[in-house]
């Protein structure tokens, strides 16, 4: 958070008095404008379309017409006819929740320990947590299907759950939080006389909230919109909200009205959560990385 | 939230602590602490990343298709044998170098050029923009595949129609290849757009001053000054795309083409889903995830590397 709100300090800083003034600055500025403004509109043009779709009446499916007019909720009708959409967004939501919940938990564990004592092994340590970050899903996938059905929770939200309770990225982004934290603090807790998971819980923690609460919403866009190990160990139950998608997907002459108004169903948490924390999930996933 | 709870260890200070045997025990208990919190992350890996890495590496030696009832055969080499005269395995590794070259204009080249030109647009405008590159990157792969299947539906889909072309985009190999190459592009231009811009916003103005005062043109100070710094951005972006392009594409090519037609759209992590999932051959598949994890990782070292020459740091 540090790098990233350094930089929009610099963004803000420098003021535009500095710049020469004149045609030449507002030619750039207005090319800066289209460019951008451009690039925006190519980027949320697939996003308007599935919404305008999905709010066409039946008739006009096919339409070009750029605003979906009269508006039909009829898509969205026949969506919840065909689907259980309510029980899927049930799951699909149960499931972002426990991944996120179980991410941030072990993360912050972690990074408490990596942030508040030294011990031998520590950067081998470390080194092990960051490394997974690495190792892509579909290299261990075999064994762990197999771990995972002889755990009998194949086809189960579980089954989708445990493999991603913990992540390299929890414990990298978390690490720095806690490290940031003043270490003042801790001794001042440690003396009066806290144990260390008290001191996490009453100290750390509530000093940490913006961040987890960042953190939390970032792991649970990612979780939300998951796809490889729900389609893995979902294969016969398509129970969260991609999966059910994806079985309107493929065959031929595909019903367009009830996919695209599913399809939007299933953004649409993340679309408002999006519109309302904008720039916490921005720095989040700018920080982050991606994957 | 006030309630002692039972610590891992008491830290109680006390003045003189007594040399006894508890207190010794005490001391080890205490270097216990930071292991124990590191435990539920480090089992949960321990399970789900490095007994499964080192499964597929002892797996990539034996015959079984998957079934718990039929025995594992030991075949020495012979998938890796296998593997390497099979054509599609190369071609899958071809697929994938085409698909990182064309992510890279998506990746690198548009966002800079974007970044570069629009480093004066700030304010509420910035944030609107920024918002609506952004949003595609929260779009649900499954979603954001079936809106593309729909604008690129060959008789009604839009894109058709506003060309005034029949092209079957998903059908036919090249238009195919490239179809899932626009649309992983769509949904992580937003991210790289948005680095660039952070990067670009670290570079302090004052270069670049210096440089108009000596006489250096707006391009000269793009070229010696502004890409040098934005270097370490760059590397990175890169470095990205070539690790993660086969993965950002998989959700798109398992609901679009299933790898097709053909195979013209089976990169290497979607030959690993269609060797143990398809063809049930979990040794094959194990041997191409053991090439295909050593390789990545042979790649990513020497970016890294690559990239402490090339990179030019403002210190």
């Amino acid at each position: 958070m540090a790098v990233i709100a350094g930089r929009a300090a610099a963004l803000e800083r420098a003021a535009p008095a500095d710049e020469p003034v004149g045609t030449h600055s507002r030619t750039r500025a207005v090319v800066g404008h289209l460019a951008l403004g451009t690039l925006g509109v190519l980027c949320a043009f697939p996003i308007y379309w599935l919404y305008a779709t999905s709010l066409r009446a039946p008739q006009d499916i096919y339409s070009l017409a750029p605003l979906p007019w009269p508006l039909s909720a009829q898509s969205y009708v026949d969506a919840f006819r065909v689907l259980d959409v309510g029980g899927l967004l049930l799951n699909t939501t149960v499931m972002a929740v426990l991944i996120a919940l179980g991410q941030l938990l072990t993360g912050l564990l972690a990074a408490y320990a990596f942030a508040a004592w030294e011990f031998r092994g520590k950067s081998l340590l470390y080194l092990a947590f960051v490394a997974t970050w690495l190792v892509p899903f579909q290299v261990t996938m075999l064994p762990n299907y197999v771990l995972l059905s002889q755990l009998g929770v194949l086809n189960t939200i579980a089954g989708v759950v445990l493999p991603s309770l913990c992540t390299a990225l929890g414990v990298i982004l978390l690490r720095q939080h806690v490290q940031a934290f003043p270490t003042e603090l801790l001794e001042a807790a440690r003396l009066d006389g806290r144990g260390s998971w008290s001191t996490l819980w009453t100290v750390v923690v509530p000093n940490l909230r913006p961040a987890l609460a960042a953190l939390g919403i970032l792991l649970f866009v990612n979780a939300w919109n998951e796809y490889f190990w729900p389609a893995l160990v979902l294969q016969r139950s398509n129970a969260v909200l991609q999966l059910g998608l994806r079985s309107f997907m493929g065959t031929e002459g595909n019903d367009w009205g009830p996919m695209m108004a599913t399809a939007g169903m299933a953004c649409l948490p993340v679309l408002v959560l999006y519109l309302v924390l904008q720039r916490q999930i921005v720095n989040g996933f700018v920080r982050s990385g991606l994957k | 939230m006030f309630v002692e709870l039972d610590a891992p260890a008491p830290v109680a200070v006390r003045a003189v602590p007594p040399p006894s045997r508890s207190a010794r025990l005490r001391r080890a208990g205490r270097s216990l602490v930071p292991y124990l919190y590191l435990a539920p992350g480090l089992v949960l890996l321990g399970i789900w990343v490095y007994r499964p890495l080192v499964q597929t590496g002892q797996l990539s030696f034996f015959s079984w298709n998957l079934l718990p009832t039929t025995p594992m055969v030991p075949v020495g080499f012979e998938n890796y044998e296998r593997l390497f005269t099979l054509p599609e395995f190369g071609t899958s590794i071809w697929r994938t170098v085409v698909l990182v070259l064309g992510l890279l204009p998506f990746t690198v080249v548009v966002p800079v050029a974007v970044g570069l030109l629009a480093r004066r647009v700030r304010g509420r405008a910035a944030v609107i923009y920024q918002a609506l590159v952004f949003a595609p990157l929260l779009i649900a792969p499954v979603a954001g595949a079936a809106v593309w299947q729909w604008l690129l539906d060959p008789r009604s889909g839009a894109i058709n129609q506003v060309l005034g072309t029949t092209t079957n985009w998903l059908q036919e190999p090249g238009p195919a290849q490239l179809a899932i190459i626009v649309i992983t592009g769509w949904h992580v231009l937003g991210f790289a757009v948005l680095v660039v811009a952070a990067g670009l916003a670290g570079i302090s103005d004052d270069y670049a001053g210096a440089a108009a005062l000596d006489g250096a043109t707006p391009g000269q100070v793009t070229r010696w000054i502004t890409l040098p710094l934005l270097s370490p951005t760059l590397v990175f972006l890169v470095l990205m795309t070539v690790l993660l392009s086969a993965q950002w594409s998989f959700p798109l090519i398992d609901t679009l083409t299933n790898g097709g037609p053909a195979g013209a759209t089976t990169n290497v992590y979607y030959l690993l889903w269609d060797y143990g999932f398809h063809s049930f051959d979990a040794g094959l598949g194990a041997a191409a995830g053991v090439i295909f994890f050593a390789g990545f990782g042979v790649i990513a070292a020497a970016l890294v590397a690559l990239s402490d020459r090339v990179t030019f740091h403002d210190n």
